[in-house]
């Protein structure tokens, strides 16, 4: 067993065409996904990023983020456990972010930091 | 405002079921809040700064669940984005001072589960939709409106309940915001007669509201359910309002007392179901309880408006346990008075279907006759389609062939259509 990181990238400009009652449902999609997964047994936790770009450091040079100049924002993140990569990829294909046009980053967790 | 994410183990375990419409609700009572703060003239402002609170709601309780108060939290972001937008001069308001005073300060006091401040929503929300129901505004402008602002649909959800395209629905809105500024219509209520004029155009908005949900002519079939829901949460609103009146109540009990049998209108196929066919038992019942307590507190007053006639009507029939039980003679009682209160060929139209349980079809078909010549039933295929179902049975087999097919020939939804078809060929 080993743990992978979800990392969740939106794409703001889908979002923003949603009524209140669409982005009620999706809420509901997304909230069902979680809790699926977590009466499966294999989500371990999650986090959402705070809505500014942040900070990116190079050298002793500091500048805003982001850090890559994608048009999609890293918006949050999933830490799942999974036998492999394909069976976290398995887990991850049925969550409402695919669906509503995100894209999700899969990377295990280095495998010398899952012995406790 | 207590930041999502922040637990130890967000996202795991505590979620649970969001209450029904809860966005749609809440951005009409932050959006009538917001407009009441910042004056009518802002309302692209007050919805701009709603959406973006409902869409900051979605991204964090996504991981986080839902917090255990969303409606103060909606509250909270939609206030402090109102805020960043008035530092920012991204609007000129007037009063700027004393308003970002009175937000900050709104914002210090720990929301609520107090009765106060949700009773304070719900009275910006009611001038809300009274400033949407102004006579000089046309109804179908009013209905636009308040189902953009107080009822929080979107555009391309407006528009698919009249079948319209999105531009012509957001031209609408666009035309109805400037008339409002123009014209400088405000939130504040108006008084004596004036109140009662408003009030009369208030509930026929939420009726026609509810007309255009509940006959299904055309449009998505849930969207338009919406609609008689949010005529039936309005109409609500206005009569726990100290203006809810005897006939706010009448409109009340008629709305939930037809809104109950909606969902035994059409089979698990999407067909169309004829009263006489409906199965009782899919009658919402919880729905025809509030239709009934309302219906009690509409007889208080001597006023009859054809809203009691009409809910006289609707409790008659779902107080019937058959078609054949229903007290038809008293059913053509309240048709002939609602006639008398609102002449319209769709109501004769209406009562010549009690005329034939009462009378017999002849007699239904000589009405019919009647009203052949009415402009306003010229395209309307419900006249063609009730003469070739009392001509069926009055045993008139070829004629009521040719009455259905003339009522194919007019504008129907795909379950009518499938409907006359069925007959057609049953007659055949």
């Amino acid at each position: 067993m080993a743990n992978y990181f979800l990392f969740l990238y939106d794409d703001p400009s889908g979002w923003a065409k949603l009524s209140p009652e669409e982005m009620q449902k999706a809420l509901e999609k997304y909230i069902g996904w979680s809790q699926k997964a977590s009466n499966a047994g294999f989500l371990r936790g999650s986090h959402r990023l705070a809505e500014d770009t942040g900070k990116v450091i190079r050298g002793a040079k500091v500048t805003d983020g982001p850090y890559s100049e994608t048009k999609e924002i890293l918006g949050g993140y999933f830490l799942i456990e999974a036998d492999s990569y394909d069976q976290a990829v398995e887990r991850t294909l049925d969550h409402p972010h695919l669906e509503y046009g995100g894209t999700i980053e899969v990377r295990q967790v280095h495998p010398m930091h899952e012995q406790k | 405002m207590s930041s999502s994410g922040a637990g130890a183990q967000p996202g795991v375990g505590q979620v649970s079921g969001s209450v029904e419409h809860l966005f749609r609700h809440e951005s009409g009572r932050i959006v009538s809040y917001l407009t009441r703060l910042l004056g009518p003239e802002h309302i692209d402002l007050a919805e701009e700064v709603v959406q973006e609170a409902l869409l900051k709601a979605l991204q964090s309780w996504s991981y986080s669940g839902i917090p255990s108060n969303p409606a103060a939290w909606l509250l909270q972001v939609a206030r402090n984005s109102a805020l960043d937008a008035i530092r920012h001069k991204k609007v000129s308001v007037d009063k700027e001072p004393a308003l970002v005073a009175e937000i900050t300060a709104a914002s210090r006091t720990p929301p609520p589960d107090a009765v106060t401040p949700d009773a304070k929503l719900r009275d910006d929300e009611l001038r809300m939709i009274f400033m949407c129901c102004h006579p000089v505004l046309s109804p179908e402008a009013s209905i636009a409106l308040s189902l953009k602002t107080v009822g929080g649909f979107s555009v391309r959800e407006i528009a698919s309940a009249f079948l319209a395209d999105e531009a012509t629905i957001a031209q609408r809105l666009v035309r109805v915001k400037r008339q409002i500024r123009d014209k400088g219509l405000s939130l504040d209520l108006p008084s004596g007669f004036d109140l009662r004029r408003r009030m009369d155009s208030v509930l026929e908005v939420i009726y026609l509201m509810f007309n255009e949900g509940y006959d299904a002519h055309q449009g998505e079939d849930l969207v338009r359910q919406d609609l008689c829901f949010e005529a039936l949460r309005l109409a609500e609103l206005v009569a726990a309002s100290s203006m809810g009146a005897p006939r706010v109540h009448a409109l009340v009990a008629l709305i939930a007392l037809q809104t109950a049998r909606l969902s035994a209108r059409t089979d698990g196929f999407g067909d169309l179901v004829l009263l006489g066919q409906q199965d009782r038992s899919r009658w919402d019942q919880r729905l025809i309880g509030v239709g009934f307590h309302h219906f009690d507190r509409s007889i208080a007053g001597k006023e009859i408006s054809p809203f009691h006639v009409e809910a006289a009507i609707a409790a008659t029939h779902t107080q019937a346990a058959s078609m054949e039980e229903t007290d038809w003679p008293l059913v053509l009682g309240l048709y002939d008075q609602l006639l008398r209160l609102k002449p319209s060929p769709v109501v004769a139209l209406n009562r010549s279907v009690a005329i034939a349980r009462v009378h017999g079809a002849p007699a239904a078909l000589a009405e019919l006759d009647l009203l052949d010549h009415e402009p306003a039933l010229k395209n309307y295929y419900l006249l063609p389609a009730v003469r070739g179902q009392l001509l069926a049975e009055a045993g008139q087999r070829e004629p009521a062939i040719i009455a259905f097919r003339r009522a194919l020939e007019l504008s129907c939804n795909h379950p009518e259509r499938r409907f006359l078809r069925r007959k057609i060929e049953q007659l055949e």
